[in-house]
């Protein structure tokens, strides 16, 4: 779908995205730097019919990872039924013993899940990744929309759109509904964060208080917001954006500077609610990807209404021997890796790097995923006015709070290299805003 | 927005602080650069002393160049503009996207004024967008205390720059008074025996701008 209108006015729209700093930063050669997102005007087109498909099963998917969650910090009836062998799950780095026997607020471990997809060619939907950890990019598309129809209002007048600039109020009403009676926070490492944009963005938008560690302070078992007058007022529920490891020194890495001392003493005693929940990387590991269609069959007796890209673990022998066979068609995936590092295309490897990743491979089986390339449709993107195809991904945000909701848009990010399938904004992808169409 | 912390205290009082030291001095250097035009070339010298700021320049150009635009001079206007841009943008969730975005229109402004062979247009730009944020803030920001905490760093930079630059008795009372209002609202600790001694030196026939300079910065008990 093509709207020359707001086509034509691509360039407006990213001086408006430059002028309220939508960036993010980047390190290069150990320097900070904040770059633009760039932005195309063609948006991603989902029709009704398709959003409904992808929203049943989003959720679907959603509510299963959520039970996995609950199940391995307690009873892991799933690894005794045989579903998932224990060995994936204990040495999962995103695996944390410390969550063992702690049930968060509200019983929901991923409240914020981004789901990457991407529509191959044969129109269906894979999906490729799924971040419970601290997915971020929802306020990209927020704000561009905002933009766009500010620039073109006759668009939006001609389109039936489902409106994103809900996003806050999911949000909002996600941290409210795990809220144990308090301030809800979004806590950030601070302004050389790549995402900090989005941190300071919706702490705008949700009225949420923007904090960093430095601004907490844990007290009778309690998170206390510290005033500059030396007041305290009790925090409820913290959206909080830095990583495990850094979250509380007491408990995980020591070394933290960032997180709050014993800011885990307070979860564990249902005190304040951590969203996302400490512990989940364990079900957005790449290795338990795969079992994922599994657990919606095990937790919810459903069958999956989406689908995992082909995926071989070389952990087992008899995907081992696939992998071997068949190396040149695939792409490898470092599981311990995000950001679009760590992916290594095997045809596009030289004889000698073969032979170096094979026999890394044979080292460390456990650590690599091998999926089949999925043949991902194209989008246009507009480039000095005229419309080139690239690849293109969607991340697609599911809230869970006192239900579960898609939000009806998403990120679509795009390569801007034409032979390049890594989308990621830190190498160099812009985005796109995700129309979904309300009739 | 209730509970503000003291590192949130701390960065609203420098914006204030910031965009009032660039919007005066950026002033400042509209008359010096005018002055210039005329060949008067040592016109930078004076300039410098006023603001107590180093003489590091070695000519009328240079000083048009590096004062302007050398992110390395520490007391270049565009060094203060990114220590304001440096605060507003961890204030965003308390002064709003539009308030901080005047702020990055006036870096974008500057920087476009370093390529320019007048760059005085671009710098009007800058001036404006730095008013459009004031007007903003008063506008926009829902919390009185948060307004005030800005408000207040703009009053003491601004006595602070006036003393140095020996503005009028009139001036010098009517911002030792836009201040002691101002600061008896907001929440901060301060001095109010300072503010008195202000009030009692801009009240002089002929006001000691040294001693107001040295009170005004010693006001505030936090933040200095």
């Amino acid at each position: 779908m093509y709207d020359m209108d707001l086509c034509d006015r691509t360039d407006t729209i990213n001086e408006l995205l430059a002028r309220y700093g939508v960036k993010f930063g980047i390190y290069k050669n150990n320097t900070f730097k904040e770059q633009l997102f760039p932005f195309d005007a063609i948006p991603r087109v989902i029709g009704k019919q398709e959003f409904d498909m992808l929203e049943r099963g989003l959720r679907q998917r959603v509510d299963a990872l959520n039970l996995f969650l609950r199940d391995i910090y307690s009873e892991k009836k799933i690894i005794r039924d045989g579903i998932v062998p224990e060995d994936f799950v204990y040495s999962s780095s995103g695996y944390l013993v410390q969550c063992e026997g702690v049930t968060p607020p509200g019983g929901i471990y991923s409240h914020i899940s981004g789901i990457d997809l991407v529509k191959g060619r044969d129109g269906e939907w894979y999906i490729l990744e799924d971040n419970l950890r601290v997915p971020s990019g929802a306020s990209y598309p927020m704000i561009a929309r905002a933009l766009c129809r500010r620039c073109s209002p006759r668009t939006f007048q001609q389109y039936h759109l489902e409106d994103n600039r809900n996003y806050a109020e999911l949000l909002k009403e996600t941290m409210d509904a795990v809220n144990t009676g308090g301030l809800n926070v979004i806590l950030t490492p601070g302004r050389y964060n790549a995402a900090y944009f989005e941190h300071s963005y919706l702490a705008e938008k949700t009225g949420a208080h923007l904090a960093n560690g430095s601004e907490l302070t844990v007290e009778d078992n309690k998170l206390f917001l510290v005033g500059y007058s030396g007041k305290k007022e009790r925090v409820g529920a913290v959206y909080r954006r830095i990583s495990d490891e850094y979250l509380d020194p007491m408990t995980f890495n020591p070394e933290s500077v960032i997180g709050i001392p014993h800011i885990y003493d307070v979860y564990r005693a249902g005190n304040v609610a951590l969203l996302n929940a400490p512990g989940n990387g364990v079900a957005d590991d790449k290795g338990i990807y795969y079992f994922v269609s599994k657990m919606i069959r095990y937790y919810l007796d459903q069958e999956p209404v989406l689908y995992n890209a082909p995926t071989y673990l070389p952990f087992y022998d008899d995907d081992y021997q696939f992998v071997l066979d068949h190396f040149d068609r695939l792409v490898l995936k470092d599981v311990a890796e995000a950001g679009g590092y760590g992916v290594v295309f095997a045809d596009k490897m030289t004889k000698a790097q073969k032979e170096d990743f094979l026999a890394l491979l044979a080292r460390e089986r456990r650590r690599f995923i091998a999926q089949e390339v999925i043949d991902f449709e194209d989008l246009d993107i507009l480039e000095e006015n005229c419309a080139v195809s690239r690849k293109a991904d969607l991340r697609a945000f599911v809230l869970s709070g006192k239900e579960t909701k898609v939000w009806k848009s998403g990120l679509t990010r795009f390569s801007r290299n034409p032979d390049s399938f890594i989308v990621n904004s830190s190498q160099g992808g812009g985005f796109k805003d995700t129309w979904v169409l309300s009739q | 927005m209730g509970i503000i912390s003291v590192e949130q205290t701390d960065r609203l009082y420098w914006l204030g602080r910031y965009t009032e030291r660039v919007y005066t001095t950026m002033r400042l250097y509209f008359t010096t650069y005018d002055t210039m035009i005329d060949r008067i070339a040592r016109e930078y010298s004076a300039f410098c002393r006023k603001l107590d700021i180093p003489d590091i320049y070695e000519s009328g150009d240079d000083f048009c160049r590096r004062y302007a635009f050398d992110e390395t001079d520490e007391n270049s206007m565009i060094s203060n503009l990114k220590r304001a841009y440096d605060n507003a943008i961890v204030l965003r969730e308390e002064i709003g996207s539009e308030a901080l975005s005047y702020i990055q229109l006036a870096i974008y402004e500057i920087q476009k004024a370093s390529g320019s062979a007048a760059p005085l247009m671009e710098f009007q730009r800058v001036l404006d967008n730095l008013m459009a944020f004031w007007g903003i803030c008063d506008d926009q920001i829902a919390s009185e205390n948060v307004r005030n905490i800005l408000k207040v760093g703009k009053r003491i930079e601004r006595i602070d720059l006036y003393g140095r630059l020996h503005r009028s008795r009139e001036e010098l009372g009517r911002e030792v008074h836009r201040l002691s209002g101002r600061i008896e609202r907001c929440n901060l600790k301060y001095r109010k025996d300072i503010v008195e001694q202000l009030t009692e030196l801009v009240q002089a026939e002929e006001p000691d701008c040294r001693a107001i300079v040295s009170a005004v910065e010693q006001i505030l008990e936090v933040c200095a």
